[in-house]
């Protein structure tokens, strides 16, 4: 896939998203959203990009693409 | 019926629960602790002789109010052990001039090189702060600087988050901007130069021939921008589109490429009198351009949630990369989780990833043999335990990570045929966790 097409399927799946914004989930109906374990774990995250940065030419997505080492 | 829950206590985790990943005031059933402490010991460790990390990470939060938090993280990490050269293996002893340009290794028939100069400490800060911007709108800015033996990074980031739809629907945008600075050992070598032969003592400094300065920079800005979306009462979309630019020398200065016959696929000799054969220092393209797209579903169960993420990416160096990642976060009780992990990555070679290059053949302007370059696969497996006491919550990780690549089309020549020329990377990470209010 090219640079373009990337983008593309980019705005599609944002378009996706936001397609969906009519759901309304009120908020006395959002326990279940309210648990922690329904977050992402930014520790774990750090953790796995410190890692995975300095073994495979890909990084971030998530978050930023980061970098900031000159790991082996 | 949700309405036999206290409205109050409901919209007031909820609340909680929607600043999604942003880290949250203390909510009103959180009693007022100011501070939270995050510690971390990471080990990493590669098979054999390989790479080790020790890593400690630890950050302090505090919120000042319910609208505004700050938080400062530290991150040291302790390195040993060898790394891949970028040379294959052949036949006969091999000799390779280490990175100082001082001294020189051998490496044994058949075995693939290893430079194991490879020791080093990374200290790094970071310092953020959170604030409300009104009801529906928040800010993140952070400063981040580390500092290896040969690199210094220093860097800045803004991420502004607003909800929409009663806060069903949270956009998201970001931008970060780093420059980082090598200073390799001896010097910076000129891109597909021979590796010299060592030249003993401090006065020293043989190794390769040298290109202007004695140290290199890059640029790095990020952007991002995304959409955090809830579907229904037990799921939410997250999507998230990035960019980022890379401008300046990106080559690993510690990398070489073998020169081999094309017919044999034995080393070539390389300059006269230096004993060595011939082997190449990488030179990378000064500029990339990634572009991603990470898509996160999640789904909460009466007691347990799974979590399932994907990304794409691809760069103008010709890589494309998939990565699917999915946990799944058992609650055995109020107190203790189990949580099973998997994720599988694939990604193509970048175009001027070459294992070997072949004597007589024009000189390509970049080549790296570089591992983490080239056609790869790999997966981790493993799980996280995690308990909550009166003290705080306590949480180890244990993982297996395994990675396989591919040598570049056409590398497996003569006596090359018989060697493992992309050696594979098995690693153990075993993590600990302590966190706790105050």
């Amino acid at each position: 896939m090219n640079p373009r097409s990337a983008a593309t399927l980019a705005a599609m799946l944002l378009a996706a998203a936001a397609a969906t914004a009519c759901t309304s989930v009120e908020p006395w109906q959002r326990d279940l959203h309210a648990r922690e374990d329904m977050r992402p774990n930014e520790r774990d995250a750090a953790v796995d990009d410190h890692i995975y940065f300095s073994k495979e030419a890909s990084s971030g997505g998530r978050g930023f693409a980061g970098g900031g080492c000159g790991c082996n | 019926m949700q309405l036999k829950k206290p409205i109050g206590v409901s919209l007031a985790v909820a609340t909680a629960g929607l600043l999604g990943s942003l880290p949250t005031a203390p909510a009103a059933a959180e009693e007022a602790k100011d501070w939270e402490m995050d510690s971390t010991l990471l080990f990493y460790g590669e098979d054999g002789d390989r790479v080790k990390d020790a890593s400690l990470m630890t950050s302090i939060r505090r919120a000042l109010d319910e609208d505004r938090s700050f938080s400062l993280s530290l991150t040291v990490d302790a390195l040993t052990g060898a790394t891949p050269s970028g040379a294959v293996p052949a036949n006969g002893v091999q000799t390779f001039t280490s990175p100082s340009g001082r001294a020189s290794y051998d490496i044994a028939a058949g075995e693939t090189p290893l430079d194991d100069n490879f020791l080093d400490t990374r200290v790094a800060l970071a310092g953020n702060w959170q604030q409300s911007l009104g009801e529906a709108m928040r800010l993140n800015a952070g400063l981040s600087a580390s500092h290896e033996y040969d690199y210094l990074h220093l860097g800045a980031n803004v991420r502004l988050e607003r909800d929409f739809n009663q806060r069903n629907t949270t956009l998201f945008a970001g931008a970060a901007l780093a420059q980082d600075t090598m200073d390799p050992v001896g010097g910076v070598p000129l891109p597909l130069s021979p590796m010299q032969a060592a030249i003993p003592g401090n006065g020293g400094g043989g190794g390769y021939l040298k290109a202007g300065g004695s140290s290199e920079s890059k640029d790095v800005y990020d952007l991002l921008i995304g959409v955090t979306q809830v579907l229904s009462r037990r799921s939410l979309l997250e999507v998230a589109y990035s960019y980022s630019q890379v401008d300046g020398y990106q080559n690993d200065p510690y990398k070489i490429l073998s020169v081999v016959d094309p017919a044999t696929g034995a080393p070539v000799a390389g300059p006269p009198g230096s004993g060595l054969n011939l082997y190449l220092y990488e030179s990378r393209p000064d500029s990339r351009t990634k572009q991603s797209v990470f898509a996160e579903w999640r789904y909460a169960f009466d007691r347990d949630s799974f979590a399932l993420s994907a990304r794409y990416m691809t760069d103008d160096w010709g890589i494309d990369s998939q990565t699917v990642d999915a946990r799944y976060r058992w609650n055995i009780s109020e107190s203790s989780y189990l949580e099973p992990h998997l994720r599988w990555y694939t990604q193509g070679a970048a175009d001027f990833y070459r294992t070997v290059l072949f004597n007589g053949d024009p000189l390509p302007q970049h080549a790296s043999a570089d591992y983490r370059l080239a056609d790869s696969d790999a997966y981790t497996v493993g799980f996280k335990y995690g308990h909550r006491t009166a003290r705080g919550e306590f949480s180890v990780r244990l993982e297996y990570y395994h990675q396989q690549g591919d040598p570049s089309p056409g590398a497996a020549v003569g006596d090359l045929a018989g060697f493992e020329l992309v050696p594979p990377l098995d690693a153990v990470i075993a993590q600990f966790g302590y966190k706790f209010r105050f």
